[in-house]
């Protein structure tokens, strides 16, 4: 099979559930005939009718009630957020109905909620932001963020498969990463991968900086380091029992993402870290992330996200603990 | 038929007392169930309590006016024939309220009757003071070494792997180096370790040159006397510092990074100073963090902590990295006129500065003493060339001679 | 010049039945296609589920409920609604809707779980066709679209209705469901419950405009009606559950109202509204209407009556009983139980910790 990048990737992998599965429904802001503003259902519309990907009134709140409704009678919605800045209008659905709706009344929602999430494209503001911390606090919901146009295509299989909501973000500075994908190979949720050995200091990441981890471990190489990155893949469920696995061979752990490090993703992480590898560890766990601040202009966004060398400063204050 | 004591429910969520405001119902009347019993008023509203009981009533266990608690006696009722849709319950007024059922407030269980018993701490050999991560603790019990006894060549005397593995009696698997008479092997751990480290990384990687000046410290003398007299004393560490920030402004390239990954040069917009200390365990650069946004007394003040923290081993990682230019006092003690500092990389300058002592200077065609202080700059050549280094020296040298001026 | 203008021309079969102030008319009424049987269980249902009201409301004087909240005044809406309707249609409710859940079929005792602080959800919602209590205020609407837009795509006959009050239409999830509703012609309808209060705040300072009307900008029609009279909501709901089953679209119901009790019993009426207001409106209670109107007509008889009043009584009774002998189920069972289909590894050994905390406690 020819590379393909992650965008092409998620659009196959929607074509297959909606092949698979008559119930799957596509649905959203402008995922019709425009085929998305990221064009990721591309042509799902003419091939699989008006029925069953059909475009939205602009109501974001509307979108998830409306898959609450259509998951009671059967079907498995799969509703898209235009982008990330936008899925607060839809939180009360999203929080206190799509995540209990199950606890409630003891029916399932198998909801998949695909959004484009994170920085990196150069945008105005409500483009570029990082909410998933929002969405891991939230009993009921699964959330899960690629890294490779392969784990898109199979982690996209498994939302849909799972029998929960789970929130899907999709990293769009990487939708046009370029990889040859096996649409044969599963991914469960919860399940993190190692995308580089390294033995010094362990890099966790996920989404769009799996791909900054991995070219600091590069460069690091260059000063002699050794840098092991672990993408997550999944949020929740997490995969500790990996992340601990590194940890037993590099005692040292910097967490990266873009979300602001203040009461983000990451401090759950080394919380975890704490509590169950508090023995394993030579170093302070340290994150790497956005500021405490809202996501600036994009003039200035590169400063604000993760980069190379903030990884790498970290890397050398947790091995200059010895 | 038994007596049942009704208790004072929480009548609306969270509420935690009623007052009284009239009985319906006499001692002696008999009711039915949801009987009218009395009107209460809570924090919301008043309300009318009906009877969960049908029998006669026995006591009324408050007065109107009377404040009530949730939970505590209402009413006591000779409950009769509905008695198998009451929940038996003695009528002991002393009785603590149920917690289970709804509507008794908002207070939770008491407290001890979940808590699992204390794990017995496991009495630690070592002293408070010993300083050593997690996993270096768990080394050093896998191995049976007594932490108190190792001494730490870590950051702040951290005891590390490396110390713990010296200290074991079979030290790595490597084969031992052999023993030649008359030579005694220092094995390298810890803080000199890293100084190596850093060091081979800036000679074999920055091509480095060093220019030097002398300064006229007569102004800068002059201002620090002006403060001794206004009871601050201060070190020329600050006054150097501020001039080099100022000298920095006007040429930011030499606040830069060489980024090898991209070849690229990195020019830093905050003034990050690493302030070179001699310690017990050897050379530490602390950082003195937006210097740039410093005014004098707040430089002397931080970078005095960061010299005594250093020494005291008391500073956090935070304050030990980040640097973005580097400055070494070599004549803080010592005849030293200067130096031919290393680049700390991956900055691209390193300022030393030389002791300040009279010194002939010629002023107006006459050779006269003044006070006076050598500067050493070391830059990296990729980024900057011999002429912009003059002009910094010179910016430098300007700002130090105009101090006070 | 282009369209600017777009009127709705969409039959509607409802406003035929009703005058221009929201009276079934008389026609409409003798032409009710309701036996005298059917008649007299309205009347017993409205009865039924009042002194229910009333049971709960002393249950939780008695503290054996957290909370709870009178629909007393609103009967006709319950019943009416529930009978115009076919079982296979479903509600999705708001919190007030006890009656009309009494009126699917739900043992009351087992609703009450839910104001008993035992459990967010105690009926199966699937069974009954009620979808659950919904504590956000409209937050249910857009999911009875949602289940509506479903019913279309699976080329099913059934019809969705969903209920709320007058404070639900000023929150921006009506809007957007009523909107998505329209464009998407789903069998759906909204019964707007127009009690006149939304806790404390009035009809008047809810909104400055019609309710029944806006249903136009959204491409579909509605009705104001009188809300206490149980025939007229029958008569509206059933005609617009038949045009929405033809595929003709939602249609917005305004059924007007009035909350006689409290908004619950954490409230207190008497600080925001006048008696006077109160008794202007008990001169329209549902009950007493329909009773007078059967009579007239010689459908119901004291001995009926009478009988009623005993079955209410001993309903009332029966729930008051099993209320009390439900015993709480496994704390483990009831916090973990439903989350998750397919739970996550730390949620699973998170519930362990938990039970293995309670053991011997």
């Amino acid at each position: 099979m020819e590379p393909v990048t992650m965008a092409k990737a998620i659009n196959l992998s929607l074509r297959e559930a909606l092949t698979r599965d008559e119930n799957v429904l596509v649905f959203g802001e402008d995922v019709g005939a425009l085929g998305g503003v990221f064009r990721i259902t591309d042509g799902l519309q003419k091939a699989f009718g008006e029925d069953r990907v059909f475009d939205t009134p602009l109501a974001e709140s509307a979108i998830i009630g409306i898959a609450v409704g259509l998951a009671l009678r059967g079907f498995k919605p799969v509703p898209e957020i235009q982008f990330d800045g936008f899925i607060y209008s839809a939180f009360d659905q999203i929080v206190s109905m799509v995540a209990k709706y199950r606890n409630r009344s003891g029916i399932s929602m198998p909801i998949t909620i695909r959004v484009p999430f994170g920085g990196h494209i150069g945008a105005v503001e409500h483009h570029s932001e990082s909410p998933e911390a929002y969405f891991t606090h939230t009993a009921g919901l699964k959330v899960v963020a690629p890294a490779t146009p392969g784990d898109a295509y199979a982690l996209l299989q498994s939302a849909i498969a799972d029998p929960d909501p789970v929130i899907f973000f999709e990293p769009k500075a990487r939708y046009y990463l370029k990889e040859e994908i096996d649409p044969v190979r599963q991914v469960p949720l919860g399940k993190a991968r190692v995308a580089r050995e390294g033995s010094g200091v362990t890099v966790i990441a996920y989404g769009p900086t799996v791909s900054i981890a991995l070219e600091a471990a590069t460069a690091a190489e260059k000063e002699n380091m050794s840098l092991e990155v672990i993408d997550l893949r999944s949020l929740s469920p997490l995969d500790m029992p990996t992340v601990l696995e590194s940890l037993r061979k590099t005692h040292r752990a910097v967490i990266v993402h873009e979300a602001p490090v203040f009461g983000g993703f990451g401090g759950e992480i080394a919380a975890r870290i704490a509590d169950d590898g508090f023995d394993l560890l030579a170093a302070p766990v340290t994150r790497v992330g956005g500021m405490d601040a809202p996501y600036p202009p994009a003039r200035y966004e590169k400063l604000y996200l993760p980069d190379v060398d903030r990884i790498l400063e970290e890397a050398d204050v947790a091995l200059a603990y010895g | 038929m038994a007596d049942q004591t009704f208790r004072l429910p929480d009548l609306g969520e969270g509420l935690t007392e009623a007052q009284l405001v009239a009985w319906r119902v006499e001692e002696g009347a008999r009711i039915d169930v949801n009987a009218p019993l009395a009107d209460v008023e809570t924090a919301k509203a008043v309300v009318v309590i009906p009877s969960p009981y049908a029998g006669v009533v026995q006591k009324l266990h408050a007065k109107p006016g009377q404040t009530v608690a949730v939970g505590a006696p209402l009413i006591t009722i000779a409950a009769e024939g509905a008695a198998a849709v009451v929940e038996p319950r003695k009528a002991d007024a002393d009785e603590p309220a149920p917690s289970t059922l709804v509507g008794y407030g908002p207070g939770g269980p008491q407290a001890g009757a979940r808590r699992r018993p204390r794990v017995s701490a496991a009495a630690s050999a070592e002293p408070a003071e010993v300083r050593a991560a997690p996993f270096v603790r768990q080394l050093a019990k896998e191995k049976g070494v007594d932490l108190a006894s190792v001494t730490g060549t870590g950051p702040g005397g951290r005891i590390t792997k490396s110390d713990v593995e010296a200290a074991t009696s079979t030290p790595a698997a490597e084969p031992a180096a052999p023993q030649v008479d008359g030579e005694r092997r220092i094995s390298v751990v810890g803080i000199r370790k890293a100084i190596a480290r850093q060091m081979v990384r800036s000679v074999s990687t920055i091509p480095q040159f060093t220019e030097f000046a002398i300064f006229d410290a007569t102004n800068l003398m002059a201002a620090r006397d002006r403060q001794k007299a206004g009871g601050a004393a201060l070190t020329p560490l600050p006054y150097f510092i501020q001039a080099m920030v100022k000298a920095v402004h006007a040429y930011p390239l030499m606040n830069s990074a060489w980024d090898e990954s991209r070849d690229e040069i990195v020019v830093k917009q905050a003034v990050n100073v690493g302030i070179a200390v001699n310690t017990a365990q050897g050379l530490l650069v602390p950082v003195l963090r937006a210097a740039d946004r410093l005014d004098l007394p707040a430089i002397a003040e931080k970078s005095a902590h960061l010299i005594g923290g250093a020494r005291a081993g008391t500073l956090g990682p935070g304050e030990m990295t980040g640097g973005t230019i580097t400055v070494t006092n070599v004549g803080a003690s010592g005849p030293v006129e200067t130096g031919t500092p290393i680049i700390n990389p991956p900055e691209c300058c390193v300022v030393g500065f030389g002791a300040i002592k009279p010194r002939p200077m010629v002023v107006n065609g006459q050779v006269v003493a003044r006070p006076g202080a050598w500067i050493s700059i070391s830059v990296d050549h990729r980024i900057v060339d011999g002429a912009l280094a003059t002009e910094f020296l010179t910016a430098l040298v300007k700002e130090l001679e105009s101090i006070g001026a | 010049m282009a369209e600017v203008v777009r009127t709705v021309e969409t039959e509607d079969p409802v406003r035929p039945l009703f005058s221009p102030t929201g009276e079934l008319t008389p026609e409409a009424r003798s032409r009710i296609g309701l036996d005298p049987e059917g008649l007299r269980d309205l009347y017993r249902k409205m009865v039924l589920i009042r002194r229910v009201d009333q049971e709960a409301l002393n249950l939780q004087r008695q503290g054996e409920l957290g909370l709870w909240g009178q629909y007393l005044g609103q009967e006709a809406i319950h019943v009416g609604t529930v009978a115009a309707l076919e079982s296979e249609d479903w509600i999705f409710p708001s919190y007030r809707e006890f009656g009309m859940a009494m009126c699917r079929g739900i043992d009351p005792a087992e609703i009450l779980k839910f104001f008993r602080g035992l459990s967010h959800g105690p009926y199966d919602s699937r069974k009954h066709h009620f979808a659950p209590l919904t504590i956000v205020v409209a937050a249910q609407i857009p999911h009875a679209v949602g289940f509506a837009m479903g019913s279309r795509l699976k080329h099913s006959r059934d019809v969705t209705l969903t209920t709320f009050g007058d404070g639900a239409t000023s929150k921006g999830d009506w809007h957007e469901a009523m909107n998505v509703a329209g464009v998407f012609k789903a069998p759906v309808i909204f019964l707007c419950q127009n009690n006149h209060w939304a806790i404390s705040v009035p009809l008047a300072k809810q909104t400055a405009g019609s309710i029944a009307e806006r249903a136009q900008g959204y491409g579909f029609p509605g009705i104001r009606i009188d809300g206490n009279d149980v025939l007229g909501v029958f008569a509206a709901v059933r005609a617009a559950a038949e045009r929405a089953r033809r595929g003709d679209g939602p249609y917005l119901i305004e059924a007007m109202t009035y909350r006689m009790g409290a908004h619950t019993t954490s409230d207190d009426p008497t600080r925001y509204r006048l008696q006077a207001e109160l008794e202007s409106w008990s001169a329209k209670d549902p009950i007493g209407r329909y009773r007078e109107w059967l009579q007239g007509r010689g459908i119901l008889d004291e001995a009926t009556r009478a009988a009623v009043e005993r079955e209410a009584e001993s309903t009332a009774e029966g729930m008051r009983t099993r209320l009390r002998s439900i015993t709480p189920g496994p704390a483990g069972e009831a916090i973990f139980g439903r989350v998750y289909g397919n739970p996550p590894d730390s949620f699973v050994e998170e519930r362990e910790e938990f039970e293995s905390s309670l053991e011997g406690s």
